[in-house]
């Protein structure tokens, strides 16, 4: 990886990001990438090593489940979309990172 | 499409399916700039297939719960439509996989599981191995012996029948079978008490009179009282302190006996070391072997042990070794084993003979569902998928007929006991309905299922579906199979009517045996004296006994002896003719050593056929006489007489010693047991010569049933001792009877699973002859509209099923004579080829089969080509 160092995402968060992208649609793993990069104004950088293997857990899991679809180059792409289960998996997961981030923050702003 | 569904229909391999997705990932980056390095995008992959296969997995288990949820109700369905069949055929299995459950917890019983005791395959019994290769009882010294000088068993304990006269509170006694043990028999066992103690070192030594009881009998007799730990019985008119009680399945699973043991005292004289207590051989010895040790390495140390034993004691011991075997095949015995063999291989034949008929039956539904099947493979059904619903409806079928089977065999089970001969079944073998028996029907119906079910299946699907959808559903293969399943039926029926008939001619011969003695209905029963009595207390009270019964109205003769005719259980002693060349104590011969009153002989009808019969004058006092049997004259006075020829032989005493007895008279020879093949050597002396503490009494009604003699016999004997009691009362028809009852048991059994096959094989053949006369009527028809006569049709179908019904039955018959010689043991006075035998079960099999193909026949005979034409 080349000029940006990436923040370390903390442990879990990955999947709750990864849900919220797909929330808003359908999109492919490149996609999905660019999207959490953009969105948190490139402080978050997801590496292919991490997104990929929790992509194909997620659907596992079935939070998530893939088509196949038409990408911006023409070209077939497997496409991820929310399922009900993951819809339900996002909320629970956002609740739990605000508890956590109240927790820090406790801590951290404490005169 | 959603992806779940397009992952099985067109099944894109994980790898592809992520190599494109990582492909595109990777075109973008490099657009953008920013390239990816190989090796980490390897990586990738590999962890992504990697979790894609375990998600395939999981949806390939769900998918097949899915198919096979479908497939049941689906074969529910089809079931469900054909009643009659299903009916049938769920019946004919639940019959086979019921019998074969039933047998199979006799032979779980008999084979596989182990003794009930804590660590039991280190439990061994011993005996005492002559110089012949012969097993003995052990005598007492010899037990002592070995005790003192094993190094590879934890201990050693004896064994032997005991129990005695009971006095109750109202003043009657009643005879309590119990066993004498010395003092470590429960600790080697490894069974603790459930109340109060076992015994323990001391015990014997202050000749402490201590009984253990059983946990039953402490329920019915005490009420489960715990205060009777520490209570005085009277046994035997001596009080006896109960110190403890022992659960329940030490009393029926007690060793040997077929009886339970409701108590247990100490072996009444301790083990001494008096070298006279040599001759006498009366103790079985149990062990358990030190962790580790195998059986070889106590064999060579009892061995050892023995062979200093001969050279100290040369006159008793010399040749003599130790056999040691594990307690569970000593107490099961290789009789039963191989009856529950027998039995097994038996009923899994008739099993086969249920599933070759219902496969049958399945075969003709395929047959005609031919066409269903056809269209459903036209839709796209690939032919595993077929073959799997149709072995589902198999398995479904085979679940009704395996769960109506469960619940026969706990039936046959449940009446089992009272149909098994007493003494067939040693008590440490129980019969139950248990979870081992319904995992066992589990395991057969499926096994039944895929027997029956595969080969219908694969056949049904095995055609193109230009000839299924085409019509007639009529195929030469199926025919050929069915045919081949019809005369390997037949095969199986004759194999077991040949088995069946062996052991019936078996039985018929035993039925017909002269025993040696004629006395018909006679009652006898044991009477057991206190061991402690002298021998003058003993003599009266037989002598009493005797007269007061004679003087009942009704008694025809009464007489005392020492065991009863073909009971099978006899003392044995050695003895040495006077004049001969002297042997020492360990080389004599044995005979079997009887203690009679005078008139012993005629009460049980024995022909006296030399010289006489003992008399009221042969007392005590008198001359030393001794009566044999024709067997002993001719072994050992060939050519010399017998009669004033003196032996001497071991009289019944403690300690034992050898008596100079003068022969008197000459004897026919009486069976001991009904299978005895050579007439063995046989001694009597009066019993006034010799009295011992246990002796049979036989009695013989003037007229009337014996048993309508016994409150009169009871109390007469109360009359000379009111402390005695009658134990083990039985006629001699009885004992006649119970001694043939395990010949009679295999026959009846055997012979019942034959009919049973029989009628299985002939409803086969009835099945595929009416089918296949169904199938070729339209032929049938062509050949009479071109001239054939009724008689040419007949000839045609027998002819069919003549081949069928013969080949078969030299099949059958070929594998009887094969498997003949494995029930060689249990046959008697019948060779395993015997031609009688096997040409009866060819003509039984043969009327069977024509009755059976009557009707189709007819029915062939009956075609009109006029009305088989307009069919279709």
């Amino acid at each position: 990886m080349a000029a940006k160092t990436p923040n370390t995402l903390l442990h879990g968060s990955l999947d709750a990001l990864i849900l919220k992208t797909l929330a808003a649609g359908p999109r492919h793993g490149y996609a999905i990438a660019k999207y959490i990069e953009g969105a948190s104004s490139e402080t978050v950088i997801v590496e292919e090593g991490s997104l990929y293997p929790a992509l194909y857990r997620m659907e596992r899991r079935g939070w998530l489940e893939a088509e196949w679809g038409e990408s911006e180059l023409g070209r077939r792409a497997k496409l991820y979309r929310l399922t009900r289960q993951g819809r339900a998996q996002l909320a629970a997961e956002t609740a739990a990172w605000l508890q956590f981030v109240a927790g820090v923050s406790k801590i951290l702003l404490a005169q | 499409m959603r992806r779940s569904l397009r992952s099985w229909l067109w099944r894109v391999p994980i790898e592809r399916e992520v190599d494109e997705e990582l492909a595109l990932h990777a075109e973008m980056r490099r657009q953008e700039g920013r390239p990816l390095d190989p090796e980490a995008m390897a990586q990738v992959r590999r962890a992504c297939i990697e979790i894609a296969r375990g998600r395939e997995r999981q949806m390939r288990v769900t998918q097949w719960l899915e198919e096979r949820r479908q497939d049941i109700r689906f074969a529910v369905r089809q079931l469900r439509a054909a009643p009659g069949f299903t009916l049938v055929a769920a019946m004919t299995l639940a019959l086979g996989i019921g019998a074969n459950s039933a047998i199979f917890a006799l032979a779980d019983a008999a084979l596989l599981r182990p003794l009930p005791f804590p660590d039991s395959e280190r439990l061994v019994m011993l005996w005492e191995r002559r110089a012949d290769g012969t097993r003995n009882a052990v005598n007492p010294v010899e037990f002592v012996e070995w005790s003192e000088r094993h190094r590879t068993f934890d201990g050693l304990a004896t064994v032997l029948a005991g129990g005695g006269a009971m006095t109750n509170a109202d003043g009657t006694t009643e005879q309590i079978d119990g066993q004498a043990v010395s003092t470590r028999f429960f600790d080697i066992l490894g069974v603790g008490p459930i109340a109060g103690r076992t015994f323990q070192a001391g015990d014997e030594a202050a000749q402490n009179r201590v009984v253990v009881l059983g946990e039953g009998f402490w329920r019915e007799r005490f009420g489960a009282d715990p205060a009777v730990v520490g209570r005085v019985l009277t046994m035997d008119g001596q009080p006896m302190t109960v110190i403890g009680i022992v659960p329940a399945q030490m009393e029926t699973r007690a060793l040997g006996g077929a009886r339970r043991v409701a108590l247990w005292t100490l072996v009444s004289n301790p083990p001494g070391r008096e070298p006279a207590q040599r001759y006498a051989h009366y103790m079985r010895v149990i062990g358990r072997l030190k962790q580790g040790a195998t059986l070889e390495a106590a064999a060579a140390d009892m061995n050892m042990i023995a062979d200093a034993i001969a050279r100290e004691s040369p006159a008793t011991n010399r040749g003599h070794g130790v056999a040691i075997e594990p307690l569970r095949d000593a107490l099961i015995g290789r009789e039963l084993r191989l009856t529950a063999l027998l039995l097994l291989g038996v009923v899994s034949l008739v099993l086969l003979l249920c599933c070759a008929n219902v496969a049958n039956l399945f075969l003709s539904r395929m047959m005609a569902r031919a066409r269903e099947l056809a269209v459903r493979s036209a839709l796209g059904a690939g032919r595993p998928r077929i073959v799997a619903q149709l072995l589902t409806e198999s398995v479904v079928l085979a679940a009704l007929g395996g769960a109506a089977g469960v619940a026969l065999g706990a039936a046959i089970l449940w009446i089992a006991p009272s149909i098994i001969p007493p003494g067939l079944l040693p008590t440490t073998v129980m019969l139950g309905f248990n979870g081992r028996v319904v995992a066992f029907c589990a395991t057969a119906a499926v096994a039944v299922a895929h027997m029956f079910g595969l080969a219908p299946a694969l056949q049904a699907t095995s055609r193109s579906l230009l000839q299924g959808l085409g019509g007639r559903g009529t195929t030469a293969h199926g025919a050929r199979f069915r045919t081949v399943l019809v005369g390997a039926e037949v095969a199986v029926a004759v194999l077991l009517l040949c088995g069946a008939g062996l052991l019936l001619r078996t039985l018929v011969m035993l039925d017909r045996i002269d025993p040696g003695y004629r006395a018909g209905d006679a009652l006898t029963a044991i009477v057991n004296l206190p061991m402690t009595s002298s021998p003058d207390a003993m003599r009266q009270f037989y002598a009493g006994v005797e007269r007061e019964i004679a003087a009942l109205p009704g008694v025809r003769g009464v007489a005392w002896g020492s065991g009863v005719p073909l009971d099978g259980w006899w003392y044995g002693q050695s003895f040495q003719i006077v004049g001969d060349p002297p042997r020492a104590q360990a080389d004599r011969d044995n005979a079997t050593y009887q203690m009679v009153s005078a008139s012993h002989f005629s009460t049980l009808g024995i022909p006296v056929l030399r010289g006489r019969g003992f008399a009221a004058a042969d007392t005590a006092e008198a001359v030393q006489v001794a009566i044999v049997n024709e067997e002993f004259v001719r072994r050992y006075f060939a050519g010399r007489e017998p009669l004033g020829m003196r032996i001497a032989v071991n009289g019944m005493r403690q300690p034992p010693s050898a008596v100079v007895r003068e022969i008197v008279g000459v004897v026919g020879h009486v069976k001991g047991s009904p299978d005895q093949l050579e007439p063995d050597l046989q001694i009597y002396v009066p019993i006034q010569q010799n009295a011992w503490w246990s002796a049979t009494l036989v009695v013989r009604p003037g007229s009337g049933p014996a048993t309508a003699l016994v409150p009169a016999v009871r109390a007469a004997m109360a009359r000379v001792d009111k402390t005695r009691a009658l134990t083990r009362i039985q006629t001699l028809d009885e004992i006649e009877r119970g001694a043939t009852a395990r010949w009679r048991f295999r026959a009846q059994l055997v012979g019942t699973f034959a009919v049973l096959a029989l009628a299985v094989a002939i409803v086969g053949v009835f099945g595929v002859l009416a089918y296949s006369v169904q199938q070729r009527v339209r032929e049938f028809a062509v050949r009479m509209a071109l001239g054939a006569r009724r008689g040419d049709v007949l000839t045609l179908v027998l002819s069919s099923m003549a081949r069928v019904v013969v080949g078969g039955s030299i099949i059958g018959l070929a594998a009887a004579a094969l498997a003949s010689r494995w029930i060689a043991t249990m046959l008697f006075g019948v060779t395993p080829l015997d031609p009688v035998t096997f040409a009866t079960a060819g003509i039984v099999l043969g009327v069977a089969a024509t009755v059976a193909a009557a009707a189709p026949t007819l029915r062939a005979m009956r075609v009109n080509p006029a009305i088989a034409f307009r069919q279709d």
